[in-house]
């Protein structure tokens, strides 16, 4: 049996190896760290049968839970495990091409830190561990928007930067209140005990906590610096922030709310601001020019939905949303990934430059479009199961209030529907525009060939195209995994306070 | 307009949370450690068997959460090198005015003792207040000086690389050797304990904090060093 | 209530006032260097406080000698790990806020906030 500390070791080895590599020959990084990636994929899908019939505790240093750290895999941790190592072991394919600077040495050991950032904090059973792996996850991606090193990155990162410290910050003091109160740092068995501590202790150790990671899981009125970073980074780097880092710190904000402050007013409110998010994301995305800017409103808007479904406290919402954030990742990522090749090759962002692109790279336009259609959630795609079934959970749940917000989610998805459609006009338009034109791929062909991104690039792309057709197939046994990480929240949810 | 603003929501902020935290914090403190904090002094002796409680949690208890603090400091290191660029040979900026006689001096006369009480520092980590950390910090200062008094340091960019992957590769080394042993667990207590309280002693821990210090040492030299070169066509 | 004035009340309403005056200066300031400072100065509260809730009423710091009989409380040593650990993660963060401050004075040569669009909140 692998053990599951692996999946966090393996790629922090590679990093400091790659560091090592380096110093000689940085053009094997990349390589290096994508074997890192797949093997460790590889090890999270051995530990499927397992961890489905029971979740694996694994101890470290020797001391068991509360005294040390102890990792804690559940189907839940292991379900985002797989959505965090599936996306960037497509997303590290893509980079191969994509990220072709001086500097791809360093790219390939903070992309890796990434991952280990976001394994760690699904998977840790201690309530501190956590903040230090969400702090390398922070970190690594301060960096890694700031890696092209213009002014809109560096604004970005240091907007990013001062967010997300303030985040950070809270986070820590709700950990010295939880400390300061039951003296243990282990989730488990802070959630066996939260019940001494006096109410308002409680709530105030709630609040720091769900302002400290609702900085990172973009949560309105804390988003603002998630336009300007998601726009200003790499696009790879954009598919992996858009596609699991929010997604992440937004189950891992969920999670602890379930088992620790289960205040019925909490998910109320949590409900609510996920429904002002989609609306805010949605209606701001409508009136962006810039295709990356865009894409990432419309990140606000996506992760806003999943919060509202989340915070609904019934199974079937929450399987949805489970559902709904394995969509998005696949979805939001093919999204970015495509849009990065179209900004090399036009050299612009504007939307209205890329008219008629669909004629000169047309599988990266056919992959836009499949990707629109899921993340609006049309029929036989993948997103239409699971926005169907955000919806239908939340009409089920019966109160007038979810109703009502259900009603706004609609709002949020035709709107959404909306801008997407005038980009694929522009696509498919027949008069092309200069930039398109005039666009050159490395091949150098003329003005009619094709410039569609060279195929090392193109493949991820076309599996996560392939998944949203073709998921419809697997979703038996995606159910199947969901169904068990739904079981494994709710499993910590021991009763809602009033 | 702004600042009033902010002082006021600030204002209300602190009122709400201030009454908030005087139920938790205007309570008297307890006369004995709680669970956890009791648990770990017991065992202190026969566990862990450093003499300072504070290097055995750091370094064993929690040592997971060093590795990954390790990490961030790793993660600062490269970024400053990703953002300042690969600065070919460091080029040091001279100011308007240059390092006095004095500042020149004093500075080459202090560089063997800040490597001497670095030391110190790193490998008395188990029984008195140090260890890996700080004396990593004592270390990279001794550079610091050394940037600060014009002196060229000499030491290839690739140095400070080896020395921190390597000290990274040895610290995941050394927890694997508790995986794969017979204690089943990662960075558990493998090497014998010997006499509690003596230079050598505590097993596993002197060596994980050796470890710390070379790699903390090495990760501040080469950042600060980056802050004082400069890359193509930009001028400070 | 009668409110113990004891040094650990102090620290707590130390470390409140400090993290209090660090986000003020993070808020109000427009210098980026000084808004840095201000996360500094909170950072330090937020210590503060972490490595309080370790304190023992009359203790000693939990490192055996001879000196020490074990019959003294010695305070609660998993706090004073954390803040170790916070500490370095804050002195990251800082280096590399400074870092990337340096890089964006090099091309836009102002480091006040309201100056750069792409700052604004």
């Amino acid at each position: 049996m692998v053990n599951p500390i692996m999946l966090i070791l393996i790629p922090l080895l590679t990093v400091f190896l790659i560091n090592l590599v380096n110093i000689k020959w940085p053009k094997f990084s990349a390589g290096l760290s994508f074997l890192a990636i797949a093997l460790t994929t590889g090890m999270a899908f051995t530990l499927l049968p397992e961890v489905m019939q029971a979740p694996i505790e694994v101890v470290i240093a020797g001391t068991k839970a509360p005294i040390g750290i102890n990792l804690l895999i559940g189907p839940l941790g292991l379900m985002l495990s797989l959505i965090i190592l599936v996306t960037s072991l497509l997303v590290s394919m893509y980079s191969f091409s994509y990220i072709s600077d001086e500097r791809k040495g360093m790219y390939s050991g903070l992309f890796l830190l990434l991952i280990v950032g976001s394994l760690g904090m699904v998977m840790t059973g201690d309530i501190f561990n956590l903040f230090v792996f969400f702090e390398i996850l922070c970190i690594s991606s301060y960096i890694l928007v700031a890696y092209q090193r213009n002014e809109h990155s560096l604004e970005a990162s240091i907007k990013y930067l001062l967010l997300g410290s303030i985040g950070s910050l809270f986070l820590l003091i709700s950990i010295a209140i939880l400390y300061r109160g039951l003296g243990t740092l282990n989730i488990a068995d802070i959630a066996a005990r939260v019940g001494e501590l006096p109410p308002s202790t409680r709530i105030a150790a709630a609040a720091f906590f769900t302002i400290g990671i609702g900085v990172e899981a973009a949560i309105f009125p804390l988003n603002s610096w998630l336009p300007d970073a998601h726009s200003s980074a790499p696009s790879s780097i954009s598919a992996m922030l858009s596609g699991f880092v929010i997604e992440v710190a937004l189950v891992v904000l969920i999670k602890i709310v379930f088992s620790l402050f289960a205040f019925a007013a909490l998910f109320w409110l949590l409900a609510v601001v996920g429904v002002v998010s989609l609306l805010i994301g949605e209606f701001a995305a409508y009136r962006q020019e810039n295709i990356k800017r865009m894409l990432a409103y419309s990140s606000i808007g996506q992760v806003g939905l999943i919060l509202f479904a989340l915070s609904l406290g019934t199974e079937a919402a929450t399987r949805a949303a489970f559902l709904q954030i394995i969509n998005h990742a696949a979805a939001k990522s093919a999204l970015f990934l495509v849009s990065g090749y179209m900004i090399i090759r036009t050299g612009s962002y504007q939307i209205a430059d890329y008219r008629g692109i669909a004629r000169r790279m047309p599988v990266s336009g056919f992959v836009f479009f499949l990707a629109v259609l899921s993340l609006v959630g049309v029929p036989p795609l993948f997103g239409f199961f699971s926005k169907f079934s955000i919806v239908m959970a939340a009409v089920s749940s019966g109160s007038t209030g979810a109703t009502v917000l259900t009603g706004l989610v609609l709002l949020g998805t035709v709107v959404e529907a909306a801008y997407f459609i005038r980009v694929l006009q522009h696509f498919y338009q027949r008069e092309p525009a200069k930039a398109v034109t005039a666009a050159r791929s490395e091949r150098g062909a003329g003005a009619e060939s094709s410039i569609e991104a060279p195929i090392a690039a193109m493949l991820p792309v076309l599996a996560f195209a392939l998944f949203l057709t073709g998921g419809v197939l697997l979703l038996g046994s995606i159910t199947g995994l969901a169904d068990a990480a739904v079981q494994d929240l709710f499993a910590r949810l021991v009763s809602v306070l009033a | 307009m702004r600042k009033v603003v902010t002082g006021l929501l600030l204002a209300g902020f602190l009122f709400y949370v201030g009454s908030l935290l005087a139920g938790i914090f205007l309570v008297d403190a307890p006369e004995q450690p709680r669970i956890v904090g009791s648990t770990i002094l017991a065992g202190a002796e026969d566990e862990a068997g450093a003499a300072n409680t504070v290097t055995s949690v750091v370094v064993l208890y929690r040592g997971f959460d060093t590795l990954g603090e390790v990490t961030v400091l790793f993660l600062a290191a490269s970024g400053i090198a990703l953002l300042f660029g690969h600065a070919g040979k460091a080029k040091i900026k001279k100011g308007n005015a240059g390092p006095g006689f004095i500042l020149r001096t004093g500075g080459r006369l202090l560089y063997p003792f800040f490597f001497l009480f670095g030391l110190y520092v790193i490998i008395h980590g188990h029984l008195s207040p140090g260890g890996g950390f700080p004396g990593g910090v004592i270390v990279a200062t001794g550079f610091f000086v050394a940037l600060l008094t014009g002196d060229r340091v000499n030491i290839p960019e690739g140095w400070f690389a080896l020395c921190e992957s390597l000290a990274g590769v040895g610290f995941i080394g050394l927890g694997l050797v508790g995986l794969f042993g017979e204690a089943g667990s990662f960075l558990a207590q493998v090497f014998p304990l010997g006499d509690f309280g003596s230079l050598v002693s505590a097993g596993i821990i002197p060596f994980i904090y050796a470890v710390i210090g070379v790699k903390v040492a090495a990760e501040l030299s080469g950042a600060v060093g980056r802050f004082y070169t400069s890359d193509e066509g930009e001028t400070l | 209530m009668m409110i113990p004035l004891s040094i650990h009340t102090i620290l707590n309403i130390g470390s409140f006032g400090l993290l209090v005056i660090g986000l003020a200066i993070i808020f109000t300031k427009r210098n980026l260097i000084t808004m840095v400072i201000g996360l500094n100065v909170a950072d330090v509260g937020a210590n503060i406080l972490l490595v309080n809730a370790g304190f023992v009423k009359d203790g000693t710091a939990p490192i055996f000698t001879t000196a020490v009989g074990s019959a003294q409380a010695m305070s609660d040593p998993v706090p004073q790990a954390l803040v170790l650990t916070s500490i370095v993660i804050g002195f990251g963060i800082t280096a590399l806020a400074l870092a990337l401050i340096v890089k964006l004075y090099r091309r836009r040569t102002t480091l006040d906030v309201s100056k750069i669009r792409g700052l604004k909140w």
